[in-house]
């Protein structure tokens, strides 16, 4: 998985043993301290619920730095999701990295269509974020693409530029 | 009088059935369907009983899934939260590793995967059901044809 906005560029590789967590190797670049951060990383699987029509999800993430740094972060995270609408939070709290921050984000989609197992899948989204550097509310519009096992999101607003997210299920 | 009344009767009963109807068409969230609608005329496979239950199955892409797998046995899953194509991956990944299942089917809409094993093979159940769980979902019933 690849991410690239205007706070970073990092590059995260996990593994899922099973359907409860995940581990992964995190490389971040971070252009507000111009610091890099390898980090591991761990995601914890809360609750999940299925219904015929939705899934509703709720994970806690936590990673630690690897260059004997004292960066961490901790996060919750969450999602609603039926064929047609998704819903989805995040609150994380990032330390350690020259400066403390606190983001929290909001994600409203909906599928324009509903493609069959192996189409083209399309959502369009919409994400708000608040940081406590900034304690204005930023929303702005996100488009996201899936195929087979390949995904790409890319977002954009004037004030924090293109936010792209890309990533593969191997 | 009496014919009258009958016939205010019938008229009464034939109105509420028609207002029924039209206020209530009858309609369904998904795709499948019961047995009772044969839209295939290619063959009659999705018509069989399965333990005493009908068979609720997309007709169209039941007989095309098995078109060209004569003599295997088909398992039909229907699977909760099985509402994303990027999460639902993991089911053909799982499953396309059991070399006794010779195709596999992801229907997202009907909420079904369709699995087919060779005619000799000793379907277990449970291990189609922990197949699902490990890949996050529920399977809420599995039916299986064909033996």
């Amino acid at each position: 998985m690849a991410n690239s906005n205007a706070d970073k560029d990092n590059i995260y590789w996990h593994y899922t043993p099973n359907i409860n967590y995940s581990v992964g190797l995190d490389y971040q670049q971070d252009k507000i301290s111009n610091k890099s951060f390898p980090s591991a990383r761990f995601t914890y699987l809360l609750n999940r619920k299925n219904t015929a029509t939705s899934q509703r999800n709720l994970y806690l993430s936590t990673g630690v730095g690897l260059d004997h740094s004292s960066n961490y972060f901790y996060a919750l995270s969450g999602d609603w999701e039926t064929r047609r609408v998704f819903a989805g939070f995040s609150a994380k709290q990032i330390s350690g990295i020259g400066y403390d921050l606190f983001e929290q984000s909001i994600k409203l989609g909906v599928a324009p269509y509903l493609g069959d197992y192996g189409d083209l899948h399309t959502w369009l989204m919409v994400e708000t974020k608040k940081n406590n550097f900034d304690d204005k509310l930023i929303t702005y519009p996100v488009l996201r693409l899936f195929k087979g096992g390949a995904l790409i999101e890319v977002g954009y607003h004037k004030k924090t530029d293109w936010d792209v997210h890309l990533m593969y299920r191997f | 009088m009496k014919n009258l009344l009958l016939l205010v009767l019938s008229l009464s009963l034939t109105l509420s059935l028609g207002m029924c109807l039209t206020l209530f068409p009858i309609t369904s969230q998904a795709q499948d369907h019961e047995m009772g609608d044969m839209h295939s005329h290619k063959g009659h496979m999705h018509e069989q009983m399965v333990d005493g239950k009908a068979l609720t199955v997309d007709a169209d892409r039941f007989d095309k899934f098995v078109s060209d797998i004569a003599g295997d046995q088909i398992a039909v899953i229907s699977v909760q939260g099985m509402v994303c194509d990027f999460c639902a991956r993991g089911i053909e990944k799982t499953f396309g590793k059991d070399n006794t299942v010779t195709k596999i089917d992801v229907d997202l809409a009907s909420g079904k995967v369709l699995l087919a094993y060779s005619p000799e093979t000793e379907i277990d159940r449970a291990v189609i059901e922990k197949n699902i769980l490990n890949n996050g979902l529920n399977a809420t019933a599995i039916q299986v044809l064909g033996k």
